[in-house]
């Protein structure tokens, strides 16, 4: 066991007294992280202060006017095209004409958040006290409703209730005036009243707080929880990291090779099983040292690591130890280190984005998101996300880290089996 | 005396690329003594790395064993290792590192600590004479220099053998001379047990009490230098250095039985070597004969007469390289 430990600390020296390698390790995973996380929190963290809405009036009324009005004061983020547009073309409308197809086209590329198409006839129909249906088209999950579809359900609750307002009093009128026989009222009077009380329902319950809240958030000023974008960029970075600096081991095993150290060592009174756990106690050790140096990054900008350290630290592990392996399976298939190192950047850059260290896997398609599942990334990105989104514990992580471990087992026996020592 | 390796039938057999096999040592009997130095000679690929691997555990032998003080090293590899040195053909040490960090490490490799480590590794870089570049990194040194620190890590467990694999190669006359002193000093002052290999007749010649003449994966002799001249006879060997033309099978045929005391005579065509043929060697002309002195004014004036262009004429005593010539047909150094 000394002997390992001899041979670890030695080739850890080795490793750091490489400039190269301090500059792969520290310098390099740092800086990506910091740009990635805090890019990735200006994204998802709160949104843009502006949402580019498509808006058309194919009624054209006063009271469409109106609905359009309410919507501007309901949420100033709100940019109507084309009435609100600005001299920059924010709406991106260049110049043409938006009708309802190519506004349907835009909101389904989500170059808008939305199109609200108010049908012909929709005053008619409010006057006649009857179903009226808005037009909302959205790439946004109807579940899980954004700031316009919040804007528009408030203005729409509060113009149908005006509405049944003005229906009930409409009702209550034609009640009254046979009970109580007032003199018949002319039709200008009885509309002129009614709109009143339309007008009056609409501003009382203007007035009053709406059902629904929302409000944008600047991603500035929230570091905490889901939205901060390290939670996402730290785990994705010091996967990809770990990769980059594990796998790299199999040039270095080469290098041994070819300088012959390796031998030497194999010519000292040791046992080839301390000789290959020394090794694979080196890149281990160095892989365990790449996700700290990365995730105190994250810390350092509020990065969330759950409520289970045990459980993260075993997430850890379990994926260093797979890469690991798949290290030692692939080293004696390689004949020379350039091979090695486009192994190395092949490897990492593929199985980083296919198992989501990039962006996280809900954005992908369910078939890629099934594909990605082949990388190793993706089942320890799964566990980060449990242990630092949703807060997991161990039971929560337990398929992922077996799964990585299962990995991990299987490569090492291939490439302790093929591990030449000749 | 006491057998320090003893191999048997030792064999290997590599795969190639290809699929291909080759037989790189094809039944190697060795037995070394303790306190000598035995040299393995012969050319490249001759099979003496290869051999060595096998005996120190490096390469597990196709077929056959060896014991290394009683310790099989395909049974026991612990107990055998523990009593040898290794100092491999290539510099085997981690360039990054000064030397003495590369000793110290290899010295804990061996179970050494602290203030008993220290010492020694102190004792061997003065005993290579590096103890002022103690702190250099390996990659900053001269080959020679190298070469030193590299022999060196073979002596840190002090044991009483050692291998030494072409331990002068690509070094100045001055630090090969070093070398050679220094494993004479070895056998000589600490009474260990040496296996040399070298494809430089004047090294085994120089160092060996026995020597193994090593060819394609075989030992073709083995004994004293004594013994081994003994093999080709009492005869002298006259290299002569002949101009481009071809010395033909008619002119070796007479000069064997016209000329009193030559028994053989073996012509070697000048030969393209070099990367890109830049360079060739000079044709050559071995004549074995007893005494050659007496007969060479004939062998010139033969030579003269057929038009033969001499460049150089050399008289031989009976030498290692007589033995390999007289056994195959080829120059150690081609
Ligand atoms: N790992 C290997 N795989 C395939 N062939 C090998 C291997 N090692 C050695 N050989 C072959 O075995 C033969 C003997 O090689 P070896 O290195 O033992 O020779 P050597 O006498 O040490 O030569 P040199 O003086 O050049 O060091 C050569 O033909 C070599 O190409
Ligand atoms: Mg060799």
């Amino acid at each position: 066991m000394r002997s390992i430990l001899t041979i670890i600390l030695n080739d850890l020296k080795i490793y750091s007294s490489q400039r190269g390698n301090l500059v792969g390790l520290l310098v390099i995973p740092v800086l990506l992280t910091v740009v990635i996380g805090w890019s990735l929190g200006r994204i998802g963290g709160g949104g843009p202060t502006r949402l580019r809405v498509d808006l058309i009036d194919l009624d054209g009324s006063d009271m469409s006017a109106q609905l359009i009005e309410e919507l501007r004061a309901a949420n100033d983020a709100l940019v109507l095209c084309p009435p609100d547009n600005d001299a920059d073309d924010y709406c991106r409308l260049e110049d043409e004409p938006l009708d309802m197809d190519r506004a349907i086209e835009r909101a389904r590329s989500g170059r808008t958040s939305a199109l609200i198409a108010i049908p012909a006839g929709y005053a008619a129909a409010l006057n006649d006290f009857q179903t009226v249906t808005i037009d909302y088209y959205s790439r946004s999950d109807p579940m899980q409703p954004g700031p316009v579809l919040q804007s528009l359900n408030a203005v729409l609750q509060r113009t149908s209730s005006a509405s049944m307002t003005k229906g009930v009093s409409s009702a209550l009128l034609d009640n009254l005036t046979n009970a109580v026989t007032l003199p018949a009222l002319d039709g200008e009077t009885r509309d002129s009243f009614l709109n009143t009380i339309y007008h009056r329902a609409l501003q009382l319950s203007t007035y009053q707080p709406p059902a629904v809240l929302f409000r944008v958030v600047d991603a500035n000023e929230d570091e905490s929880g889901i939205d901060n974008g390290f939670n996402q960029s730290a785990p994705g970075m010091g996967s990809l990291y770990v990769m980059f600096t594990v796998l790299g081991g199999m040039a270095v095993l080469l290098r041994e090779r070819r300088q012959w150290t390796l031998q030497r060592l194999m010519a000292l009174p040791l046992s080839r099983a301390q000789i290959l756990g020394a090794k694979i106690g080196v890149y281990f050790t160095l892989g365990m040292i790449q996700f700290f140096i990365v995730f105190a990054v994250g810390a350092a900008f509020g990065m969330d690591f759950g409520s289970s350290p045990p459980a993260l630290l075993a997430t850890m592990a379990a994926f260093v130890l797979c890469i690991t392996a798949l290290t030692f399976a692939l080293a004696p298939w390689i004949k020379s280190e350039g091979q090695a190192n486009g192994l190395v950047l092949l490897l990492s850059l593929s199985l980083a984005p296919l198992g989501g260290a990039w962006w996280p896997l809900e954005i992908v398609p369910e078939f890629m998101q099934t594909i990605g599942h082949l990388s190793p990334v993706a089942w320890a990105m799964d566990a980060f996300q449990d242990l630092i989104w949703y807060d997991g514990g161990f039971t929560e992580v337990i398929p992922e880290i077996a799964v990585l471990m299962a990995a991990a087992a299987v490569l090492f026996i291939i490439g302790i089996r093929s591990f030449k020592y000749d | 005396m006491q057998t320090m390796v003893e191999a048997r039938n030792l064999r290997k057999t590599y795969k190639r690329a290809d699929g291909s096999t080759i037989e790189a040592v094809k039944g190697v009997d060795l037995d070394i003594l303790q306190g000598e130095i035995f040299s393995l000679l012969g050319p490249n690929g001759a099979g003496k790395t290869t051999t060595i691997s096998m005996i120190s555990g490096l390469v597990a032998p196709t077929e056959g064993d060896a014991e290394i003080g009683g310790y099989s090293i395909t049974r026991q590899p612990m107990e055998a290792k523990r009593l040898m040195g290794f100092v491999p053909q290539e510099i085997a040490l981690y360039p990054e590192l000064s030397a003495r960090q590369n000793l110290s490490f290899f010295g804990r490799m061996y179970g050494l600590g602290g203030k008993s480590l220290s010492r020694r590794v102190d004792e061997l870089l003065e005993f290579v004479d590096l103890a002022d570049r103690q702190s250099d990194r390996i990659d900053t040194f001269s080959g020679g220099m190298k070469r030193r620190v590299n022999l060196a890590a073979g002596l840190l467990n002090s044991p009483p053998l050692i291998y030494m694999d072409e331990p002068t190669v690509g070094i100045d006359p001055q630090s090969r001379r070093r070398i050679l002193d220094t494993v004479k000093m070895l056998r000589d002052e600490q009474d260990m047990t040496v296996l040399y290999t070298t494809h430089l007749m004047e090294e085994a010649q120089e160092l060996s009490n026995r020597v193994g003449i090593m060819d394609h994966g075989e030992i073709i002799a083995m004994g004293t230098q004594a013994e081994l001249t003994q093999q080709v006879g009492e005869e002298d060997r006259l290299e002569i250095m002949t101009g481009a033309q071809n010395v033909g099978e008619a002119l070796i045929g007479s000069m064997q039985q016209e000329i009193a005391g030559v028994t053989r005579v073996l012509f070697n065509p000048p030969e393209q070597i070099g990367d890109n043929g830049s360079e060739s060697t000079p044709a050559r002309l071995t004549v074995f004969a007893k005494r050659g002195r007496t007969a060479l004014p004939q062998i010139i004036q033969t030579l003269d007469a057929a038009g033969i262009d001499i460049q150089s004429v050399e008289v031989r005593e009976p030498d290692l390289e007589a033995v390999f010539l007289a056994l195959t047909g080829r120059a150690l150094r081609d």
